[in-house]
């Protein structure tokens, strides 16, 4: 019973997480950027508080729940660019997972959120010229693109440091942490 | 600004991540790699695509439905010297020798293109 509880709490809050990262990438979707193909990729700053507060598993479900969730309400589900999004999200959870186990005693949110817009950006480039694009003059792209991923990245890890420092978000967090070692 | 929950973990991945930019950038954007022309294609109407390679001096005649075009190929460079076009549109493109740098004759239904060692982008579409 007890466990049962524990568990639909979670489910919910992996729940209300999805809500939230849904809605960041769909407000960010909405706002023109500078360059096709460049946005600052705030949602990720969900994928890293869930990671940090819920764990890795938690942080997997909300992520697969907004690439979906947010495909569905832009009209992008199965499209290249859904598959972009996926591929991305993907690349940056598998270099969170090699990360995680160094947080929050030697990597802060600042260095796991670069690594992860690095890894998303990569993968993406990836998938776009492996499979979309086999464009041989693809790979001239790629330098740009990692260097706006640093920046987003460095930039979407010092906003999360900064909810995960503020006294409500720790709060929750308290309140939020399963039970058992944490 | 202070930014929360700093660790040395942070400062070598954003060093490392920005030493991979930085070569990237080194790597992929250095003007002078592959620049320089390798062969020129020409392309006909009704006829495969042929390659020659930018040495010589030379000289080719190329025919084609309006007459003879006169390709003028120096080490490096190639460029169209003598065409049936009335505007002289051909010669116009004067010498050829950067890659993607190309020549239309449209009475001769020909085009001649540089290539370098690797393929040149003309453009990039979202």
């Amino acid at each position: 019973m007890n466990a049962d509880r524990s568990a639909s709490r979670r489910d919910q809050q992996i729940a209300a997480l999805a809500a939230i990262a849904i809605g960041i990438q769909i407000l960010e979707a909405a706002i023109p950027g500078p360059i096709p193909g460049v946005k600052p990729g705030l949602a990720n700053i969900v994928t890293l508080v869930t990671l940090l507060t819920l764990g890795w598993r938690a942080a997997v479900a909300v992520t697969l729940l907004r690439v979906v969730g947010s495909s569905l309400l832009l009209g992008t589900l199965l499209s290249p660019a859904f598959w972009l999004s996926l591929t991305g999200a993907l690349a940056a959870l598998a270099a969170l997972a090699l990360l995680a186990p160094f947080a929050p005693r030697h990597v802060g949110a600042t260095g796991l959120a670069i690594a992860a817009a690095m890894a998303h950006v990569t993968g993406q480039f990836l998938l776009a010229w492996l499979v979309i694009i086999p464009h041989p003059g693809l790979p001239l792209l790629l330098p740009p693109l990692w260097l706006t991923a640093l920046i987003a990245g460095a930039t979407t890890g010092i906003l999360t440091a900064h909810v995960l420092s503020d006294p409500r978000i720790q709060r929750h967090i308290r309140h939020a942490r399963p039970p058992g070692p944490a | 600004m202070r930014i929360p929950g700093l660790r040395w973990g942070d400062a070598v991945i954003a060093a490392t991540g920005a030493g991979l930019v930085v070569t990237a950038f080194i790597l992929a954007w250095n003007p002078d790699a592959g620049s320089e022309g390798r062969s020129l294609v020409i392309t006909q109407a009704g006829e495969p695509a042929r390659r020659e390679p930018l040495e010589g001096p030379r000289e080719l005649r190329l025919q084609g439905p309006a007459g003879t075009t006169r390709v003028d190929i120096e080490t490096g460079r190639a460029r169209c010297a003598e065409s049936p076009g009335t505007q002289n549109i051909c010669e116009g493109a004067g010498w050829l020798s950067t890659r993607g740098d190309m020549a239309i004759s449209l009475p001769n239904r020909l085009t001649l293109r540089v290539e370098g060692a690797e393929p040149a982008w003309d453009s990039i579409h979202y």
